[in-house]
């Protein structure tokens, strides 16, 4: 029950940044600019237009989530409102859902805002709008976001310092998003390379897994589901031979698991720590 | 049931020993002051007590509960003020407190609150604009939300002005009449003798004594100096061989005794009067000031007899209350 003075608290502080509306603006600019230059030219497929908003989405949407959380509970720990909220009957675990509650209900909104502006482009450019298909895409970009919420409010509980806390964010956005599936050089490349020199081989279905191992990669994974075949040809994953490691739906597993265990790791560090 | 009780509770934070092995009794209903220099280990004392720091061994208990394992129930009954808070800085006045209502079930009206510590012009503005003073009484306002039984502030004094502290000390006065415990950290020792029922002194990490201020003057063996100009010091005055005389200093035409008490003040003027010819007599209690140094080992000129014996007495196991 002191969860939801939590979540409310959070909320009323937080609406009033200027910074985490400036990058929720900025996607919603992005989503314009996808649906305006794919919708003007003559490509009349509205999976383009969705493609490059996920392509663009990839990029801007952890910064968006790690921008709106990470000093949700570093920050306060650091000038020291925290112990407002703990001198009142809220617990630690409180702090740390109440949190991810507050900050996700945020990014969610500033997500759902670009999307709503996006359909408004999308009827306007495109002959056809399959909106089962627009509404799951959103859902699955949503679920890829708050991945990235319970990171950013995962480090922010186990961090003790604002600068702390925007390394770990700044870190783990280049190694989970940039490092993991754009470079060249990736875990999946890497374990390719030792195994190559230990003299084995690895799978080209255990490289696909690494791939999908970060948020990123089982989010573009999962695309498939609301995607139509021509448009996830490039992809690769989840096609019917796969194994079911690979299959869309276990994507949810995985996208799960950047849920709980950043949270349930920030909040074990957050219990043990000497605060202020 | 006392208010607070720690038992041998100690904090260590790597090579520090910030909190040794405390023995602490607050008293339901009193208003006690906890003094100490900074870096006596009061605000980790108190951070303790409130769960934001972990005990590196020993127990404490806040009105009767746990204060790890009933953390929860502690915060429902407790007000606090704690050291360094910062506000919201983009919730105003009215809101922090509309917030500590619903955080606590508490039947108050925030406007009601905001008027008993003055605020109640500034209820729509933005704590980021306030001054330290106007912070500190929101925060002392939030504290006093939910009709608590026990109102605990870490240095609730700073950055208030003389009206503000005097306001301050009449609102603790307030709730200590109807029976709330007032437990309040300080390294200023006016407002402790003001309004204190006891005091309990910290330096280095251990609990020095525990007393009533007119007890702790009495026991520190020292009710003061007299000061005497003379015309010429006599050579030989024998002042140090009389009863509760403490110490002598000699400077230039001035004699100053440290006297044990009122009587000895009283000795040490008519034994100079004989001696010499007096032109002026100033006689002063010992200030409370001056009594806390000797306590945390700050130390006076020409005391360091009685320095030694109070760090000696330290060593001893502290008389704590029941």
């Amino acid at each position: 029950m002191s969860l939801q003075a939590v979540v409310k608290k959070d909320i009323l502080d937080v609406r009033r940044a200027k910074l985490v509306w400036g990058v929720g603006l900025l996607y919603t600019l992005f989503a314009g600019l996808s649906f305006w230059g794919i919708g003007s030219s003559s490509d009349t497929d509205i999976y383009n237009a969705l493609f490059s908003m996920a392509g663009i989405g990839v990029l801007i949407i952890p910064l968006v989530a790690l921008v709106a959380a990470y000093l949700s509970v570093a920050g306060e720990r650091e000038t020291g409102n925290l112990k407002f909220l703990l001198s009142y009957p809220n617990s630690r675990r409180d702090v740390v859902i109440g949190k991810f509650i507050a900050r996700s209900a945020i990014v969610v909104a500033a997500i759902i805002f670009a999307f709503v502006v996006g359909l408004g482009m999308a009827f306007y450019y495109f002959p056809s709008v399959e909106l089962p298909n627009y509404v799951g895409f959103v859902g699955l970009t949503l679920v890829y976001a708050l991945s990235y919420v319970a990171i950013a409010v995962g480090i922010s509980a186990a961090t003790s310092t604002r600068s702390r806390a925007m390394g770990a964010a700044i870190g783990s956005w280049f190694v989970l998003n940039v490092f993991w599936n754009f470079l060249p050089i990736q875990p999946a490349t890497v374990i390719e390379f030792v195994a190559d020199k230990l003299g084995t081989s690895v799978s080209q279905n255990f490289k696909d897994l690494v791939w999908v191992l970060s948020p990123t990669g089982s989010y573009f994974n999962s695309l498939s589901l609301v995607f139509p075949d021509r448009i996830n040809g490039a992809q690769g994953g989840g096609g019917v031979g796969d194994p079911f490691y690979l299959q869309p739906e276990f994507m949810f597993v995985i996208l799960a698991l950047w849920i709980v265990v950043p949270l349930a790791l920030g909040y074990w560090r957050f219990e043990r720590a000497d605060l202020g | 049931m006392p208010a607070i009780e720690t038992t041998a509770l100690t904090k260590r934070f790597g090579d520090v020993l910030a909190v040794d092995e405390l023995d602490l009794t607050v008293r339901e209903g009193e208003i006690f002051g906890f003094l100490g220099p900074n870096g006596a280990g009061k605000s980790t004392t108190i951070n303790m007590l409130l769960d934001f720091h972990r005990p590196t061994s020993g127990s404490a208990t806040v009105l009767g509960l746990d204060a790890q394992d009933e953390i929860g129930e502690i915060r429902k009954r407790v007000g606090v003020l704690p050291e360094g808070l910062e506000l919201y800085d983009r919730l105003t006045a009215r809101e922090h407190l509309q917030l500590c209502v619903e955080m606590k079930d508490a039947p108050e009206e925030p406007m009601a609150v905001l008027e008993r510590v003055g605020l109640s012009e500034e209820a729509d503005r933005k704590a980021g604009g306030f001054s330290t003073g106007m912070s500190q009484r929101l925060a002392l306002g939030m504290a006093l939300v939910g009709e608590p039984d026990l109102i605990i502030l870490d240095e609730p004094s700073s950055g208030l002005d003389p009206n503000g502290i005097q306001h301050m000390r009449e609102l603790l006065r307030e709730e200590a009449a109807n029976g709330t415990t007032v437990f309040f950290s300080s390294h200023i020792l006016s407002e402790v003798e003001a309004v204190c029922d006891r005091v309990g002194i910290m330096s280095q990490g251990e609990l020095v004594t525990v007393d009533s201020i007119d007890n702790l003057r009495e026991r520190s063996g020292d009710a003061g100096e007299v000061e005497l100009t003379v015309e010429t010091v006599p050579d030989d005055l024998g002042l140090k061989m009389m009863d509760d005389v403490s110490d002598i200093e000699i400077d230039g035409d001035e004699i100053r005794a440290y006297c044990h008490n009122g009587e000895a003040k009283m000795n040490v003027i008519r034994h100079v009067d004989r001696a010499a010819t007096v032109t002026n007599v100033v006689a002063t209690e010992t200030s409370l000031e001056e009594l806390f140094n000797k306590y945390t080992g700050g130390g006076r000129d020409g005391l360091d007899d009685d320095t030694r014996e109070l760090a000696e007495e330290r060593e001893q196991p502290q008389e704590v209350a029941q």
